[in-house]
């Protein structure tokens, strides 16, 4: 019996698993960039309180750190571990492909991880408690750690967009597979990110001193701005060049939505500099409702399209552009010994290849047709849609339900079936399977 | 279907980058670490419980209560950050039983980060609570520790389900019936008991050390340190002979009583025993106590290649692509770097505990070369990497 690697199916109504990923992710890209940013933070602000002896900056620090600890190191240190988690649940074959590719190069982030955690508590706990030569020494290595964490993670996601060369599917070395050619603009981009959440961190806590020393807030809010505003400037400049080194299939997505991309893009360019301008020029009109409220839409009207946007684009792979978004081997790696699927399942279907359909389901019968149709419909499908009515995640029935039974069939088998849909995965089948798909989505249409 | 075919065919087609028995050894290595530090967090919360209703009218309780919880807090840091490294090296050469665990318990996983993220946050509103005094703290802290012990039942449960591949279709299909809402929830309550229990002598033997620690501090009551490490004897001697009694029930259960892994391990507990009741010198218990988890750890691996092994999956035939450029990344960025910046944190950490007031590094003392070399190290690792990925690109793209 020709048998594939698949794992069990986690299906979550109405939502779908990607969106439980995504909202993780989210969350975890403005705790994990604001730690890095601020790190980057701590060496400059350190450096220039012991270059002009400004005690006043620790304090500064030390509050920056607290926050650092819950918002940081709780939510970011638990999020980062939970992207992975979801991911698990959601692609199992996504995340193992990208875990056997790069092992190595997680297990050297963790060495980094590791000295990120104790010296976080060090910087700030012992920042009263030890000389500040030394100090300074310890901000510049966890600025540099800080970094190097982000160096080792950006060659593993822009490989989960793609790996940048053909080389990777030849030699099949993870080197190969890491510095594609869109590893480093991808690592700037982000970099820039970085340096303005550390700003818009930054003036949480500078407008929240203003009651003891209002010329400090003042001072502090006024670097922030000028923060914010340079790692503005180096998010946009880069995030042109990344868009270069994107492959043909995201250009296909992102033609789709670019002008909905770039009126968002643009508003938000101009809101946050007319903001950062605000802090730079009049520091004292930046309380800290605003700067809290501003956090919250840079997280929630930049970051989570932008994550949905590098999910979208994706499509239709979820790794290395060999791994489908719903499991399937889409292409030969003949560097790692890896072999296409999708010719085995058209010839003997997923029933027979999937080791996880119930023995009773392995042949379609009048009574279990719609039962099959449903279990296939998941396996097949739900990683990018929302198989219920009224389901958020690019619904289905509404996309496929009014083409009726057939229609829905001979979509399946001459446009997805051939692979002829930039965006969606090649899900060839035997006819018998469609017919439970088709009538299965039909069924739910009525 | 034959169920070692089963497990087989879900290994990864791009195979392992390196020899299975050293992902064997990493991960018994790095989750006894994490171990240790999830068994410290709950033990020194949960005393700190106790002692936050203890505090008001007992002057040595009020000093140990927040030194219990601030051992608490950055245990969970540290118990998290080692605890990715176990993680990464399971699912590399026991990618079936992790993947389907995740897969059959999707809905707890995703519960699992969120109630973390909650009852951690949590966390620091207990310490900020008992800072102030406030009345409400010992009930902040017991809803925290609930919350943070049931992360730890879910744990458990992932690793539950991984080791059993027998029932995981009927798991998965209940009647031939497939459910994929991934409430699946499968516990061992002896093994679960035996290591929770484990937290009362990980944290006795740690206040054995605390106490040892802050001897030669002369801002610390000989009296208090006296306190603290008859409680710590108290604890750790108590605590190991309950978890020697559940670790025997367990291993009789496995059919592991008498294989010389198990043997070894309850030796271990008993030196261990020995050496906390005499308290002569805890950083030499300490050391035995490391043994012992490793011991632990490496029985736990011992069950999961029994189990996988008996039904026919082939974990050193897994088919290999050796790969040498990240591995010795690894390896010099783990060894060189990582010894030296660990070490120069963990050095100043001790002299500044050690210290009255503020340390200073002088120029030459060992802070300060450790600092400099890992200022160094740091610096070159970052060129190595830029040079690096420049050398791949340019071939990659220019055919240089």
């Amino acid at each position: 019996m020709d048998l594939l690697g698949f794992y069990p199916l986690f299906y979550v109504p109405n939502i779908g698993s990607a969106w439980l990923m995504g909202l993780t992710g989210a969350i975890h890209i403005m705790a994990s960039h604001t730690s890095v940013g601020a790190a980057l933070l701590f060496a400059f602000l350190a450096h220039k309180a012991q270059k002009e002896n400004r005690t006043d900056l620790y304090d500064y620090m030390k509050r920056y750190g607290m926050f650092l600890l819950i918002f940081s190191y709780v939510i970011g240190s638990i999020t980062g571990p939970g992207i992975w988690y979801t991911a698990t649940a959601a692609s199992p074959r996504g995340i193992s492909a990208l875990i056997h590719n790069f092992v190595w190069v997680w297990a050297t982030e963790w060495v980094f991880f590791v000295y990120e955690v104790l010296g976080v508590f060090a910087l700030i706990y012992f920042m009263d408690k030890v000389d500040r030569k030394t100090h300074l020494k310890l901000t510049y290595t966890f600025a540099i750690a800080s970094v190097g964490t982000l160096a080792l993670i950006i060659g593993i996601i822009s490989f989960m967009m793609w790996p940048g060369t053909e080389a990777y599917y030849t030699t099949g070395s993870a080197s190969d597979a890491f510095f594609g050619t869109n590893t480093f603009p991808h690592m700037f981009l982000r970099i820039g990110f970085m340096i303005m959440m550390s700003g818009i961190i930054g003036m949480i806590i500078s407008s929240a001193m203003r009651k003891e020393n209002k010329e400090l807030s003042e001072e502090l809010t006024q670097k922030m701005g000028w923060v914010s505003l340079l790692g503005g400037f180096v998010t946009v400049f880069f995030f042109m060049w990344y868009i270069d080194t994107l492959p043909s299939n995201a250009h296909a997505l992102l033609g789709l939505a670019k002008d909905s991309i770039i009126m968002n893009r643009v508003v938000l360019a101009i809101l946050f500099s007319i903001y950062f301008s605000i802090a730079i020029m009049k520091p004292q009109w930046i309380s800290r409702t605003l700067a809290i409220t501003m956090m919250f839409v840079i997280g929630i009207v930049g970051v989570w399209p932008g994550e949905k946007l590098r999910e979208t684009m994706r499509k239709p792979w979820v790794a290395g552009q060999y791994v489908y978004s719903n499991q399937i081997i889409g292409r030969d790696v003949p560097g790692k010994g890896i072999k296409s699927e999708v010719d085995l399942i058209a010839t003997k279907g997923l029933l027979k290849v999937n080791p996880w359909i119930p023995e009773r389901l392995r042949t379609i019968t009048p009574e279990n047709k719609l039962e099959v149709g449903k279990l296939l419909t998941r396996i097949t499908c739900s990683n990018c849609h929302s198989l219920d009515k009224g389901g958020l995640y690019r619904p289905l029935i509404p996309l496929a339900g009014p083409m009726g039974e057939a229609g829905i069939k001979d979509y399946m088998k001459n446009v997805i079936g051939t692979g002829s849909s930039p965006y969606m995965p090649k899900i060839a089948l035997p006819d018998e399977e469609y017919d439970a798909i088709a009538a299965y989505i039909a069924s739910q249409a009525n | 279907m034959e169920i070692s075919t089963f497990v087989n065919v879900m290994r990864d087609s791009a195979g392992i980058p390196f020899y299975p028995v050293v992902f064997q050894g990493l991960y018994v290595l790095t989750w006894a670490l994490h171990a240790a530090f999830v068994l410290l967090a709950l033990g020194s919360m949960g005393l700190s419980i106790y002692g936050s209703t203890q505090q008001k009218s007992d002057p040595y309780w009020k000093i140990l209560t927040p030194h219990l919880i601030m051992t608490g807090k950055i245990s969970v840091s540290v118990l998290i950050v080692l605890g990715v490294a176990p993680l990464l090296f399971t699912q590399v050469i026991y990618d079936s039983g992790w993947y389907v665990a995740n897969t059959l318990s999707g809905a707890w996983v995703f519960i699992f980060i969120y109630a973390l993220v909650i009852g951690y946050m949590m966390y620091y509103w207990y310490q900020s609570a008992n800072k102030k005094g406030s009345s409400a703290n010992t009930l902040i802290g017991i809803i925290s520790f609930a919350i943070l012990v049931f992360c730890g039942v879910l744990m458990h449960n992932f690793a539950v389900e991984a080791i059993s591949p027998t029932k995981w279709m009927d798991w998965y299909a209940p009647n031939g019936v497939v459910d994929n809402a991934g409430w699946n929830m499968h516990l061992d309550l002896i093994r679960l008991g035996f290591m929770v229990s484990l937290m009362i002598p990980v944290t006795g033997i740690f206040m054995q050390n605390y106490s040892r620690f802050l001897s030669t501090r002369p801002d610390f009551e000989p009296k208090y340190l006296e306190f603290v490490k008859n409680l710590g004897t108290k604890m750790a001697v108590i605590g190991l002979v309950i978890s020697a009694a559940l670790f025997a029930v367990w291993m009789l259960k496995e059919n592991l009583l008498f294989h010389p892994l198990s043997l070894a391990t309850v030796a271990s507990v008993v030196v261990l025993l020995v050496l906390a009741m005499g308290n002569k010198n805890s950083y030499v218990t300490t050391g035995i106590l490391v043994i012992v988890a490793l011991l632990i750890s490496a029985v736990r691996e011992l069950i999961r290649y029994n189990v996988m092994s008996g039904i026919g999956y082939d974990l050193y035939g897994y088919p290999m692509n050796l790969e040498w450029e990240t591995i010795i990344m690894f390896l010099l960025t783990f060894v060189v770097l990582g010894f030296t910046g660990i070490a120069f944190i963990l050095t100043m950490a001790w002299k500044v505990g050690k210290t009255e007031g503020v340390y200073t590094a002088t120029e030459g003392s060992a802070v300060s070369r450790l600092a400099n070399a890992s200022l160094t190290l740091f610096i070159l690792w970052i060129v190595v990497y830029f040079g690096w990925g420049m050398v791949a690109l340019f071939k990659n793209t220019m055919g240089v």
